[in-house]
């Protein structure tokens, strides 16, 4: 029962895929949308204060205000406004999810994040680093491959302890299925037995997000919270 | 002209009134919670008779302390419960977690329900929690149950930790706090929230944006144990059913 529940969160939640532009978009035969390969650039664009103000919403003002926010351009993440509380906030795309992700392509996926400093330093240089290769023209194989051989080669920091990050926008679009969206919050840690956490278990409240499987030695582990980050309810599922 | 100033005044003089009004209400508020603090300082000065910690139904204490995370973690896990002399294995799980019902003295230092014989914390860590927790529930019950005022204890625990005959939190050191049945303190009693629960050594800056104004996180820094913890509020209980998330 509750795998049932967990699988499309668990695609929902770290999420971002791309899809495809018009031409490219495929529609299977069961009516959903695919995504086999990357849109036009265009569709993962979306206008500057738009984008800042979307970043900043993954988490509670207080937090997020003081925030630095990137913004993703034509040649990558640029700093849109320089934060002074470490944290990091942008909206990150389909291209962050795990390699297997039916929605990595998909341009309407948006995931506004605000990463803790330990985060930020060692979390966020995956998000540079694939986003260099999207924008390189990069596959989906060689992305996953060019970060994999990114850490490898140590271009890629360790991860730090006490890396977190926030997901709490009510404006996120995770995936095309359910809701599109779930409050939560996310935490790295290094690799971990999922049942060390107790997660994917029935009514748990813990979640492992394969994210970084098989490419970095990063598991992340998902805990949705009941609110958004402008304290209204959120639905837990 | 005079039509404006009088009605200048009466909106001046409500105005007053009313600031007036929150003001007193305030005070009161803040006094209320003083003497709050006060009664409970009063009231647990020192420990009770051992017998008020126990549960004489054994069979509750297990329910209890596995009633801390859901059924899928805990059904496995080994279960303790306090007797005379200490936490005893009631039940040997297989998955590596491990449920206990903390008591009072695991409170912070300054709680003024220190020695509140009626506070029940169950708590179901996971293998890493526990290697690092256990030992400390342990080392504070049996200072507890030997006696000692909570001054001596909290030096003898501060020793501990200097000595390192108390570990640090490992990597992925957390416990479930989910039960709808636990009781924090009696200002509260079981109305507290269902939460998980992190833990570091300090001395690693640990910015997670605790008690920000709508975090879901609170943070508490442990004295004298050298340990950071971080509270997650969660929506449910263990048993699935919704639970009032704390909100800052």
């Amino acid at each position: 029962m509750n795998r049932h529940r967990v699988a499309p969160l668990a695609a929902l939640i770290f999420a971002l895929v791309l899809a495809f532009a018009t031409p490219r978009q495929v529609t299977g035969q069961d009516g959903k949308t695919s995504y086999p390969s990357m849109a036009s650039l265009e569709q993962y664009l979306m206008p500057r204060d738009a984008e800042i103000a979307m970043a900043r919403s993954a988490a509670p003002e207080s937090i997020s205000h003081d925030a630095t926010v990137l913004v993703l351009g034509r040649h990558g993440y640029e700093t849109a406004v320089e934060g002074k509380n470490g944290f990091v906030c942008a909206v990150e795309r389909g291209w962050m999810s795990p390699a297997d992700a039916p929605e990595f392509w998909n341009p309407k996926l948006r995931g506004p994040i605000c990463f803790n400093p330990p985060a930020a330093r060692s979390v966020l240089p995956t998000t540079y680093k694939r986003t260099e290769m999207v924008l390189a023209g990069k596959t989906k194989a060689e992305i996953i491959d060019g970060n994999k051989e990114a850490f490898e080669r140590g271009e890629l920091p360790a991860l730090e302890p006490g890396a977190m990050s926030y997901m709490m926008s009510k404006e996120a679009y995770l995936t095309d299925h359910g809701d599109h969206n779930l409050a939560h919050l996310m935490f790295y840690t290094p690799p971990l037995d999922g049942a060390v956490w107790g997660a994917d278990l029935p009514k748990s409240p813990v979640m492992l997000n394969p994210q970084f499987k098989g490419v970095q030695p990063i598991d992340v582990f998902v805990v949705p919270v009941g609110r958004w980050s402008d304290g209204t309810a959120a639905e837990v599922m | 002209m005079k039509a404006v100033a009088d009605w200048r005044n009466k909106v001046n003089s409500h105005r007053f009134t009313t600031v007036a009004f929150l003001v007193l209400t305030f005070v009161m508020v803040l006094e209320a919670r003083e003497m709050s603090s006060q009664d409970a300082k009063t009231k647990y000065p020192h420990m009770a008779a051992v017998e008020e910690y126990l549960m004489a139904d054994r069979n509750a204490e297990i329910a209890l302390a596995r009633s801390a995370a859901p059924e899928s973690i805990s059904h496995d896990a080994t279960v303790l419960v306090l007797g005379q002399h200490g936490y005893e294995t009631a039940v040997e799980g297989r998955n590596g977690f491990v449920c206990v019902v903390d008591r009072s003295w695991m409170l912070p230092f300054d709680n003024p329900e220190f020695w509140n014989p009626k506070v029940r914390l169950p708590a179901c860590m996971n293998p890493p929690g526990a290697r690092f927790h256990l030992p400390l529930t342990f080392k504070a019950t049996g200072l507890a149950l030997s006696g000692v005022s909570n001054n001596e204890m909290l030096d003898r625990l501060k020793a501990a930790y200097n000595n390192k005959e108390l570990p640090l939190p490992e990597n992925g050191s957390m416990c479930y706090m989910m039960s709808k049945r636990q009781y924090f303190a009696d200002n509260v009693g079981n109305a507290g929230d269902s939460h998980l629960m992190f833990w570091f050594a300090q001395g690693e800056h640990m910015a997670w944006g605790a008690d920000s104004p709508d975090s879901p996180i609170d943070v508490h820094q442990y004295s004298p144990q050298p340990i950071t913890e971080f509270s997650i509020s969660v929506a449910k209980w263990s048993d699935g059913t919704v639970a009032r998330t704390n909100q800052h």
